[in-house]
């Protein structure tokens, strides 16, 4: 399953000399960083494809409503498996006769909200526990990085599973099972690099004037590490989606009537032989959305670790 | 050295202590129960299915169940199945020569393929065949395996009949090792394909970093062979986070076969915890979360010791 | 060889057909130890159709050897036939393991491990119906070579009702007040009261050998359960690969006929896709749970060299209602409910019109069935008009709504049955019509099936089930007030229906032998359910499974939970 090589991705580069190094000279050699990794990130024609792609599957997604040419669950028992293009049906219809292109954009809509509400708790738990861990150290570092290897200690997919499984699913406990389950990777960098960070001189000089630990933490360490967070938060968003279909596919996914890419690729399993696009297209979306925004999370990496330059 | 690796192991069992109460606190106390696989059958009544529960101990506190379970592990005893009444140890070991057979081919295939494209990729970048390596590797990595095992099935086994349709081997047939390989082959092509990238990316970056360093331009200096140059040196010195790599994708293997399992009816691990988990039996599921994490810790422990026997830069504080 | 009256039938049938001659016939017949008139019984004219032979189209003796794979998409697991009763498990059991008579696809049952069938004719059954006398056979031997006996019988009831056994379930073998062996291939014994699924109880009580599990000190957990029982049936154990086949081999000391097989395997192929492509390519032979799903079964029909059978299944499927919310106690909120149910293009187009609708629990098949039960109409106007004149008034939303109570709810079944899902889904569509909300909440089988069912915390379920007591037309732990588990009652009235005159119908049914009675009784409560609507039945199953082309007897049985019960006289032809 693919939901653990891409979160695995998402540490930087095995022999990564520290950020901190990357950055200081990033600050060093260019007045405007962001121009320069924009530059970077656009000179990466994968990532700046992957970038066109992703924001017309969100825009396709947002503007369901008004794309979509019937209702998503309206069922039409004597059309079923209708092929495209034929009866009015576009791209065809499902297995009780609903309309498959207007099914798709409304997928669309719960499978990236998925993805981008997972992505969400991951960024946010992943940067609270590793900026807090790295910032303050002793204790509740160690605590906290226990914690994290404890269920690092568990493949990705069995805690998916048994979290599944257990809670019930709903689009609320999905997202979160998701969410809960990958902020590890993302904690880890973030505390490493803070630990060295808080060693810099502009921090012990905040400190020395008085600044609070919020206040330390929220301007400069954070800003610091935007960096690694974008990169985490759009490979999280490809994670998400490919968890998603995952969770349909053993059996814990998202209610009928409802639809993500994920249940109507499941559900179109049966099908391949009689109605094949009704399995076709649910199953290209998710591999073009998760690859598009994995070629954007990659050419961020790429663009704002200049490191690895060409 | 040795007391960094005592250090490791004592933070080791405290979480794997951690581990198990979290577990198994969050699998009894969630909904569902192991009797509820019978309570369909005809004649079933509800006193029935306390008496099948209360043989499973599950109506004891929860507390208790632990300890009790926990004492067991300690002494060896791992619990038996729900399911079918075996000792859970030999239920798990009955399953790891096929989930070894398949991840490990799996592996070995991801890594071929993968550093082949890696160091192609290192060495032209930007080319055509760069573009096209990077693209299908990412491709296999966003596939959902299970789709992707499907619609192999469907190709290569119902209409064009090359390979079988899943199984370990030809039921009822004397062993073959062609007629395992003619089984393993599908099976380990799709769970390898999810790892390619991950690979090529890894050895990408790796070579990248190295094809600039002096002693490669020495090295050609020298007027070694270009082959000799990319794999007896750049090769050799890029290697060493791939150690790492592959000592953490060990662990994800077992259970990244799960999906892979399921679809090629291939009896393994994965499989096993995913019927386990249906039928709620909570011993094989604890003794499964075990054996993982077990790995886990393990083979990043071996990882970083073997990085340390490779790279004498590194140094243990 | 003659081993057992079924054999000397089949043979009557071969002196009838003309294949075999009346001597070579009573030659045979004596030899195995039957009278002279007993052997010239079975040929008397009258006989052939009263025989319950399975026997009559077979044209020569059945080809020995070969092997059968038979796949199953879930794992058979226990093997003790008395702790596990699932069909999966049973689908392997019912070769392993006899009980005293079996039960054929007409729904007669033919004595296998006894020599007769009880009947009060035949003194086995006592006037009151109080006291049984079974009569075993003396040339049975378990697959180690030991004798079976009375004793085995004594141990099979003992350990059924061993409170530290999780035996499978106790119905029936709770009534034996005193059970006994007056001789080794005798057992009698008394109930407490007269209970008339008696029968029906042994029938599928499979025997377990008292020499190899006296001694053992949890009898949940022997090996015998999993990886060694030993039974006296057809075949014998071979071994089990976890999580992908158990073999099973020709028992060659086998006391009835067969068998012809060399072997069978039972391979577990969990994706029902992959299973059904299995079937095609031939990696298996024959589809054991869950068959064929419907989706599949216009494609099915066209396979070349491959035999498909569509046939009844016990199986009814249910909306069930939880009469615990106040909602479903208006029988105007039922009725609009099944009004709104468009059950023909359910069964037509989602089921691809292969089952038959329902208006009982019992299948059709029973003895019991009631066939002139009123027919359900849809009717969404109906519905309506139903609602409207019971005060249940549309809301804003559309919802009806009745002194604040919306008429909205939640059902349930088990998530991942894709045409179960369809079939909500379209419900969920028609049901919205006539002002009615209904939301699904599909979950693992292990939850929906847990608490959440037996101890009534659903609105509603929809819902596969036998609700009779296996072959016999008994529904008083599914449909009894005082089997309400929610409210402390053992049983499985997990809908918590009640009903004073069901009760007294429901316990007259159980205790009255005579059939021809029984039947009136069970007229009745089917009656009554229907017209309470109890719940909403909507289709009899059918059971589309298929097989290579060539296998010879597999016969799908509405009496049995998985269709390798004969597995002792399939062959290859």
């Amino acid at each position: 399953m693919a939901t653990k090589p891409a979160s695995a991705a998402t540490a930087p580069p095995p022999a990564a000399i520290p950020a901190t190094d990357a950055l200081l000279r990033t600050d060093a050699r260019a007045a405007s960083p962001w121009r320069m990794a924009a530059r970077r990130f656009f000179a990466h024609r994968l990532a700046a494809a992957g970038l066109v792609i992703s924001i017309l599957l969100i825009l396709s997604a947002i503007l369901a409503p008004a794309l979509a040419p019937r209702d998503p669950l309206q069922i039409s028992i004597l059309d079923k498996f209708q092929p495209p293009l034929t009866g009015g049906f576009l791209l065809g219809a499902d297995e009780v006769g609903r309309d498959l292109l207007s099914r798709l954009l409304y997928a669309g809509r719960i499978s990236l909200l998925v993805g981008f509400a997972a992505m969400a708790v991951t960024v946010l738990v992943g940067t609270v526990i590793g900026l807090v861990a790295g910032f303050y150290g002793g204790r509740p570092d160690a605590i906290l990085m226990r914690l994290t290897d404890a269920l690092l200690c568990f493949p990705t997919v069995f805690l998916l599973l048994v979290l599944a499984a257990f809670v019930g699913a709903s689009l609320l406990s999905i997202t979160l099972i998701i969410g809960l389950t990958s902020w590890m990777e993302l904690a880890r960098i973030l505390r490493n690099q803070t630990l060295a960070l808080r060693e810099q001189d502009y921090v012990q000089a905040g400190r020395a004037l008085g600044a609070s630990n919020r206040r330390l933490i929220v301007r400069h360490l954070l800003p610091n590490s935007l960096a690694p967070i974008m990169v985490a938060a759009t490979l999280n968003i490809a994670n998400a989606v490919l968890a998603e279909s995952y969770i349909s596919y053993l059996g814990y996914g998202i209610q009928p009537p409802a639809a993500s890419w994920g249940n109507m690729l499941n559900n179109a399993q049966s099908y391949f032989q009689n109605a094949p696009w009704i399995a076709l297209f649910p199953g290209v979306l998710i591999t073009l959305t998760v690859a598009s925004f994995n070629f954007v999370g990659d050419g961020l990496r790429d663009a704002l670790d200049p490191r690895a330059r060409r | 050295m040795t007391a960094y690796f005592l250090r490791r192991l004592r933070q080791s069992v405290v979480l794997l202590i951690l581990v198990t109460i979290v577990a198994f606190g969050l699998m009894h106390l969630a909904p569902g129960g192991p009797e509820a696989v019978y309570a369909l059958s005809p004649g079933m009544r509800a006193e029935d299915l306390q008496r099948i529960r209360a043989s499973f101990g599950l109506d004891q506190p929860l507390p208790v169940q632990y300890v009790k379970w926990a004492a067991g592990m300690l002494t060896g005893d791992w619990g038996r199945s729900y399911r079918d009444s075996r000792p859970v140890r030999d239920v798990i070991f009955d399953r790891i020569p096929a989930t070894l057979e398949l991840t490990v081919t799996a592996l070995a295939i991801a890594i071929v393929v993968g550093v082949s494209l890696g160091v192609l990729g290192a060495l032209r970048q930007r080319s055509l065949p760069d573009y096209l390596a990077t693209i299908g590797a990412m491709v296999a990595l966003s596939v959902p395996t299970f789709w992707f095992g499907l619609m192999v099935i469907f190709v290569f086994a119902e209409r064009l009949g090359w390979i079988p349709s899943g199984g370990r081997e030809t039921l009822g047939a004397d062993f073959s090792l062609a007629d395992r390989l003619h089984h393993l082959i599908a099976p380990a092509l799709v769970l390898g394909l999810v790892l390619v990238a991950t690979w090529s990316r890894y050895t990408r970056a790796s070579m990248i970093e190295v094809v600039n360093q002096d002693y490669i331009r020495t090295a050609r200096a020298k007027g070694l062979g270009e082959r000799r140059v990319i794999w007896g040196h750049a090769f050799r010195n890029a290697a060493g986070p791939l150690v790492t790599l592959a000592g953490l994708q060990i662990p994800f293997l077992f259970s990244g076969a799960l999906v892979t399992e399921s679809v090629f009816t291939w009896p393994g691990m994965g499989r096993l915890f995913v019927d386990s988990l249906g039928y709620r039996d909570y011993p094989v599921l604890m003794g499964v979360l075990v054996v993982t994490a077990l790995l886990v810790i393990g083979s990043n422990l071996a990882a970083d010791l073997l990085v340390a026997v490779v790279d004498p830069r590194i140094r243990f504080r | 060889m003659i081993r057992h009256h079924d054999d000397v039938m089949r043979l009557a049938d071969q002196v009838r057909a003309g294949r075999l001659s009346r001597r070579e016939f009573f030659a045979r017949a004596v030899a195995a130890g039957f009278s002279l008139t007993m052997a010239s019984s079975f040929l008397a004219p009258g006989r052939a159709s009263a025989a319950p032979t399975r026997s009559l189209a077979r044209q020569a003796e059945p080809k020995k050897g070969g092997q059968v794979i038979v796949g199953f998409s879930q794992e058979p697991t226990v093997f003790n036939p008395l702790k596990s009763t699932l069909e999966v498990d049973r689908g392997v059991q019912y070769s392993l393991f006899d009980s005293l008579w079996r039960i054929d696809d007409k729904g007669a049952l033919i004595p296998n491990l006894a020599t007769e069938l009880p009947s009060v004719e035949n003194g086995g059954i006592g006037k009151d119906g109080l006291s049984y006398t079974f009569k075993l056979r003396n040339d049975a031997k378990w697959h180690d070579g030991q004798p079976f006996t009375a004793k085995d019988v004594l141990f099979s009831h003992a350990a059924i009702m061993n409170p530290d056994f999780a035996a499978g379930n106790r119905i029936g073998h709770d009534k034996i007040t005193d059970i006994s062996a007056p001789d080794d291939h005798t057992v009698t014994m008394k109930l407490s009261e007269a209970y008339a699924p008696f029968l029906i109880v042994w029938m599928d009580t499979y025997l377990i050998p008292e020499h190899l599990l006296k001694d053992v000190k949890d009898l949940n957990t022997a090996d015998f359960n999993s990886i060694a029982p030993v039974g006296t049936g057809p075949f014998k154990w071979v071994e089990r690969a976890p999580g992908d086949h158990i073999t099973v081999a020709a028992n060659p000391d086998y006391h009835g006929e067969g068998p012809y097989l060399d072997k069978i395997i039972f391979k577990y192929v969990p994706d029902l896709t992959v299973f059904f492509t299995q079937f095609k390519t031939g990696e298996i032979d024959a589809t054991g749970i869950q068959g064929i799903t419907a989706d599949n079964y216009a494609e099915a029909k066209t396979l070349q060299g491959k035999t498909i059978y569509n046939a009844p299944s016990p199986f009814v499927e249910f909306i069930y209602m939880n009469f615990g919310k106040p909602v479903f106690q208006d029988k105007a909120v039922r009725e609009a409910m099944y009004a709104g149910m468009d059950k023909q293009n359910i069964i037509d187009k989602v089921y691809y019109g292969l089952p038959a609708p329902s208006e009982t629990y019992l299948p059709e098949a029973s003895w019991a069935f009631d066939p002139d039960l009123p027919a359900q109409k849809f009717d969404v106007e109906q519905a309506k008009q139903t609602l409207d004149a019971a005060g249940w008034k549309p809301g804003a939303d559309g919802i009806r709504e009745k002194d604040g109570v919306k008429l909205s709810f939640t059902t349930s079944t088990t998530a991942g049955n894709k045409v179960r899902e369809q079939a909500q889904q379209y419900l969920q569509q028609t049901w919205k019509e006539a002002g009615i909300d209904m939301q699904i909440n599909n979950m693992p089988a292990a939850v929906i099936w847990g608490d959440y069912y037996n101890k009534s915390q659903y609105d509603t379920v929809m819902i596969g089930l036998n609700a009779g007591l296996g072959a016999d037309p008994d529904g008083t732990t599914r449909f009894g007030s005082n089997y309400i588990p929610a409210q402390g009652g053992g049983g499985q009235n997990t809908m918590q229906y009640k009903n004073p005159d069901l009760d007294k119908l429901l316990d007259a049914g159980a205790k009255e032998l005579d059939q021809a009675k029984r039947k009136e009784i069970y007229f009745k409560v089917q009656q009554v359910l229907r017209d309470d609507l109890a719940y909403l039945p909507i289709f009899h199953y059918v059971t589309i499974e298929g097989t290579k082309e060539g296998l010879q007897e597999y016969k799908p049985s509405v009496f049995v939970v998985s269709n390798q019960w004969n597995t002792n006289v399939w062959s290859w032809a």
